[in-house]
């Protein structure tokens, strides 16, 4: 697939479709107000984006340009003001509260700017958690996490809570747990805002390297030049709008 | 569960010294119920027994139907006849249940020493009978000299208040006069065989116990104003009565039936007023518990604000977060009680081996503080309280359930 040929455009039609013929992340004139007081601002306005299936997506812009806005739509973790909002081919708007739960839980990973991990669980019990919300038995969820952490270099302190954790050693976790459920979808608010060049660095080739590997779809918002440079595609935006969906590999 | 019981038990621990003073508000507030409630048990038990053994009230009275109502203006009418007596004595004893049934009668009147003289409050007993009654309260409030006997019948027990007054003590003489049951005055000539101590201020100085022969004689009367039943057991007392009324009314013996608690007006007042103290110490340490639950669960809501978030966004439902909060609210309470289930032994085993005695007003001697250890009302005070904290939880659980994922995450 090439990627360059992927759009922002209106429809997002690039041709490349999922393997159930719809796009993994579908917007069509999205828009998002929020209310302060008296005052509505738009946080979004007439956004069309499409995200295809193992792409590696950066969305970029200026503070305030409304990237979290846009993860936050995309991770169905909010609901869009207007527009037409597909994920996984699921309208989202129509889904109840916990069915957005369930679609969360089963199809998208989360890694966060802090870390947000649970600071009364272990490592491993950090990553268990997507698969005991699932309702997977102890030994499933504790094998698979095992794999994750393993994956992730963290064999060694699957028993440290965070606290007893460098913050390289945290986001790994952080990308463990986002991984464990078997995701779809990546989506990742400045993963690497908090870290030091040499730990970004790792924890970018670990996102690359699985997107490339399992065939993960990664969507995140930075500034970071380093993972801007390695990103398949980028997404400006700027006041809320898309400006500029074309990508580089 | 286990795993979320796991973790709400965790993060009980997380701001263990917000969490130590919950547990110690809802252990103390336990420990203040149950102790009391022991307390108060024990002082039923006390009461009961003061009542049946005590005043001699037995398990049931007897009386022929309008005795209550009318016996006062027209008691011989109202009087059981010795046919009657003897009759319901049989019937009572057929029962399984019944130890005695036993003619009493109340009488009052004037008393003298010769020099002076005062009202009294008798009631006339028989002897061998009134001993079966009385049982072990002997014991506890022992007679000074000899008790009623038949071979004595001018023998009489005096109130210790009573016998000073008339400065009498066990084997002076002293003249007993009251109305007959025709209205005319009788005196008789009286021998102090004990004094004893009636356990209440308000009585002590009035109180006589004849024998059952002489109040006759001194009411010139072959008639008894009631029957007194003792029971084996005190949970038969209800059942016994309606059985009793039924075959005196089938022997042709229309009677009305008293229980020991309607007649002690002693017992029914202060039990009245002690469950209205429970009930009062039950609600402080209710609201003590609720607020102090609420206050915790909702510091921990907003503490944890960012990681309910995450929860959420991991996939974690509405009613996911509510139940984790509301097992921790659960688990509080179930910490708290057990602390205070250690508390309450210890203060009871405290009780136990020091025995203070205390004196209540109105009573004349000190009695035995007596805290009962009962596991049941331990068992439905640790589910209460669980169900409490649980309960109190919710509200701050449901809040934390309702937040904005997005809100919840950015929240600093």
């Amino acid at each position: 697939m090439s990627h360059s040929s992927t759009q922002a455009a209106a429809g997002g039609n690039d041709g490349n479709t999922g393997a159930a013929g719809h796009a993994l992340i579908e917007m069509k004139h999205i828009g998002k107000d929020y209310r302060l007081g008296e005052t509505v601002v738009h946080a979004l306005a007439g956004v069309d984006l499409s995200i295809e299936r193992r792409e590696f997506v950066a969305i970029w812009g200026p503070s305030g340009s409304g990237k979290t806005t846009l993860l936050n739509l995309m991770g169905a973790v909010d609901e869009p003001t207007e527009g037409a909002l597909s994920i996984g081919g699921r309208d989202v708007r129509s889904l109840s509260d916990n069915q957005r739960s369930e679609l969360r839980n089963e199809m998208i990973g989360f890694i966060f700017q802090g870390f947000n991990l649970v600071p009364v669980l272990s490592a491993l019990e950090n990553v268990m958690l997507p698969l005991q919300i699932k309702g997977a038995g102890y030994n499933e969820a504790k094998n698979a996490a095992l794999a994750r952490l393993q994956e992730v270099g963290l064999e060694q302190f699957v028993h440290h809570r965070p606290y007893k954790m460098s913050g390289g050693q945290q986001q790994r976790v952080a990308v463990a747990r986002a991984l464990v459920n078997k995701p779809s979808l990546v989506i990742a608010d400045e993963p690497t805002a908090n870290l030091d060049s040499e730990t970004a660095r790792a924890i970018i080739a670990l996102m690359r390297e699985l997107n490339e590997r399992d065939d993960v779809t990664f969507v995140f918002s930075t500034h970071d030049q380093r993972l801007l440079d390695r990103v398949k595609r980028l997404v400006r935006l700027e006041d809320g709008r898309i400006v500029d969906g074309g990508g580089r590999s | 569960m286990r795993k979320w019981i796991k973790l709400a038990m965790r993060n009980i621990m997380r701001n263990k010294r917000r969490s130590f003073v919950t547990l110690i508000a809802i252990g103390v507030g336990f420990a203040a119920i149950s102790l009391f409630r022991g307390y108060v048990s024990g002082m039923y038990e006390g009461l009961e027994h003061s009542a049946i053994r005590g005043e001699g009230l037995g398990h049931l009275t007897i009386y022929k139907a309008g005795w209550l109502e009318h016996g006062k203006s027209d008691p011989e009418r109202y009087m059981f006849s010795k046919e009657e007596i003897e009759k319901i004595t049989k019937l009572a004893k057929k029962e399984d249940g019944v130890i005695l049934a036993t003619p009493q009668i109340s009488l009052t009147g004037l008393v003298s020493n010769g020099t002076n003289s005062t009202i009294f409050v008798a009631q006339g007993v028989v002897p061998q009978d009134d001993r079966t009654i009385k049982g072990s309260w002997y014991d506890f409030r022992p007679i000074k000299g000899e008790g009623l006997h038949e071979k004595m019948p001018y023998g009489v027990e005096m109130a210790q208040d009573l016998a000073k007054y008339l400065n009498l003590t066990a084997g002076k003489d002293g003249v007993v006069m009251a109305p007959t049951l025709s209205g005319q005055m009788n005196a008789m000539d009286i021998v102090v065989s004990g004094v004893y101590d009636s356990g209440s201020d308000a009585t002590n100085d009035k109180y006589m116990r004849f024998t059952f022969d002489f109040a006759q004689s001194l009411y010139d009367t072959q008639r008894a104003e009631r029957m007194v039943v003792l029971l084996k057991e005190t949970k038969n007392t209800w059942k016994m009565r309606r059985l009793l009324l039924d075959k005196l009314a089938g022997a042709g013996i229309q009677t009305e039936i008293k229980t020991w608690n309607e007649l002690s007006l002693f017992y029914s007042k202060v039990r009245g007023m002690m469950d209205m103290m429970f009930l009062f110490i039950f609600c402080i340490v209710l609201v003590i518990v609720v607020m102090s639950t609420v206050n915790t669960m909702g510091t921990a809501v907003l503490e944890r604000t960012r990681e309910i978030g995450t929860l959420r966004a991991l996939g974690l439902k509405r009613r996911g977060v509510s139940m984790l909060f509301a097992l921790e609210g659960g688990l509080l309470g179930l910490l708290g009680s057990l602390g205070g289930v250690v508390l309450h032994v210890i203060v009871w085993a405290i009780i136990r081996a020091k025995a203070p005695t205390y004196t209540p007003p109105g009573i004349s001697t000190p009695v035995p503080l007596r805290v009962d250890f009962i596991p049941g009302v331990l068992v439905v005070l640790v589910f209460c309280l669980i169900l409490l904290s649980l309960a109190a939880a919710i509200i701050p659980a449901r809040r934390a359930a309702r937040q904005n994922i997005v809100d919840a995450l950015g929240h600093v």
